[in-house]
């Protein structure tokens, strides 16, 4: 179980320009469905924006607070921040 | 890791042209998202297995690190890890899939499976 603002902030760790709209699956707060907008995914192939994705993810899946996610990535343009 | 498991894993992989690493059994799947996985390769026709490691702590531990990938249900298509359907989805629309699928079998698919998992 995690809030949206955990779950961004942890995503926004890996990935400071992340922009995450979150949905829950199931109102359990464990099972999300992730759409996840960042300049970091370009010029990735999707495996590899995924991967970075659950590597910012990997202690909340270990330890339960996330189940499941369903993930949609979407690379943007060179942020000017 | 042990090098045991992670020969068994090569094997699997060396055996089946599309393999999943799921939670249940291709007829009795035991979580949304590999029953989705079945249903997604179900619609191609060609041949695939689905490994069950849901109780097998050791083998999913020993899968995570092979792949740096955290979550099940794994795909493995030719021997390459395609991560889920989350990546494969996006593929089949862009037509990148049925490309790999058609190198992979070397030809258009021979068998539909019509099981229905929802009935």
């Amino acid at each position: 179980m995690i809030t949206n603002d955990a779950l961004t902030a942890l995503i926004r760790e890996m990935l400071p320009d992340a922009e995450v709209e979150i949905f829950d699956r199931t109102g359990t707060r464990d099972h999300f469905n992730l759409a996840i907008r960042s300049s970091a995914f370009r010029g990735k192939p999707l495996l590899a924006q995924h991967k970075l994705v659950y590597s910012a993810l990997k202690e909340a899946l270990a330890d339960g607070r996330v189940h499941a996610v369903e993930l949609k990535t979407i690379a943007t343009e060179n942020s000017h921040v | 890791m042990s090098e045991l498991l992670q020969k068994e894993i090569e094997q699997e992989i060396g055996a089946n042209k599309i393999l999943v690493y799921g939670k249940g059994t291709k007829s009795a799947p035991r979580c949304g998202f590999t029953l989705e996985t079945i249903e997604f390769f179900n619609q191609f026709g060609f041949p695939f297995e689905v490994v069950d490691v849901l109780e097998n702590m050791p083998k999913r531990e020993a899968l995570a690190q092979m792949t740096d990938w955290p979550t099940l249900p794994k795909v493995f298509i030719n021997g390459t890890f395609y991560g889920d359907t989350d990546i494969l989805g996006p593929m089949s629309e862009n037509g990148e899939l049925q490309k790999i699928l058609k190198d992979t079998f070397g030809s258009e698919p021979v068998q539909k499976e019509t099981i229905n998992l929802r009935s």
